[in-house]
């Protein structure tokens, strides 16, 4: 099997380890998401009830 | 005859370019940097909808120390998922079939999580060895052979992922290959074997994204183990 060929191993190891750290993480950390994550609380809110008309 | 079938798997080089470089680099055009707009394009967006959900479910179960762990968890998820899908093009080169690359990145994270545990925890990350209430005459034999399973993980972890897509790419090239030379002889068994082909490739599909996503979940739980 040409996979088992350990000319290229160590090679490969580097190079992909290289692109691993160097490319990919900058293009994944850009990513930003607006909102906080919130927890959800068990508490109801404590809204007042709807005590206008609608119109 | 079946071994020029592996030949595909050789690290090809075209004009003394080692394939396996261009593979690795060029796919990351693919993921574009998002600009400061508060709104993007399309791709944009659903890369951010699949690399915010993929960090939420991998995290969900690790304690807050092995947060840290984030960025590198999900750059390795797209690294394989991308470098799987793009190698079902025809005539592309897959580096995740290469033993080289997928142990390449096994053996340090694996390694890199029994550290974790030894140095902040090292009771607990031994206490990993002997599974609870275990009859006292068990207990030598058990603990080698959880330390056996202990050493085989980076290794059942890297061959897992070469082994399923190189069988993959395997099976494809040698139904495809069956399709085309019975074509001319019985045409109505050439076409069955085509929709077998077509079935394959749908399964190998499902098969890339599966096993990117088994060989990030596994080291999250020996991230969790661990940390």
């Amino acid at each position: 099997m040409p996979q088992l060929n350990p000319a290229p191993w160590f090679t490969i190891l580097m190079f992909s380890w290289l692109i691993f750290l160097t490319v990919i993480p900058p293009k994944i950390l850009a990513h930003t998401f607006p909102n906080e994550p919130t927890h959800q609380s068990t508490e109801k809110p404590k809204t007042d009830p709807w005590a206008w008309p609608w119109h | 005859m079946t071994l020029s079938f592996f030949d595909q798997f050789m690290s090809p080089t075209l004009l003394g370019i080692p394939l396996i470089a261009l593979a690795l680099t060029l796919p990351w055009v693919l993921f574009p940097k998002p600009s400061s707009r508060w709104l993007n394009n399309r791709v944009l967006t659903l890369q951010s909808w699949f690399i915010n959900g993929f960090a939420q479910q991998i995290f969900q179960p690790i304690n807050q120390e092995g947060h840290k762990w984030a960025a590198l968890l999900t750059s390795l998820m797209i690294f394989l998922i991308t470098l799987n899908m793009l190698g079902l093009l025809p005539y592309t080169f897959t580096p995740t079939t290469q033993l080289s690359m997928n142990m390449a990145f096994a053996v340090p994270l694996w390694l890199a999580t029994v550290i974790i545990g030894m140095r902040n925890q090292p009771t607990h990350a031994l206490a990993h060895l002997l599974p609870e209430g275990t009859p006292t005459p068990l207990i030598p034999i058990l603990i080698m052979i959880e330390t056996i399973s202990l050493f085989i993980r980076p290794l059942a972890l890297g061959v897992r992922l070469t082994a399923n897509l190189t069988a993959g790419h395997l099976l494809i090239q040698l139904i495809a290959t069956a399709a085309l030379v019975l074509l001319p002889l019985m045409p109505t068994v050439a076409i069955l074997t085509g929709a077998l082909l077509l079935m394959l490739t749908l399964l190998e599909v499902a098969v890339a994204m599966i096993q990117a996503y088994v060989f990030v979940l596994l080291l999250s739980l020996y991230l969790q183990e661990n940390v």
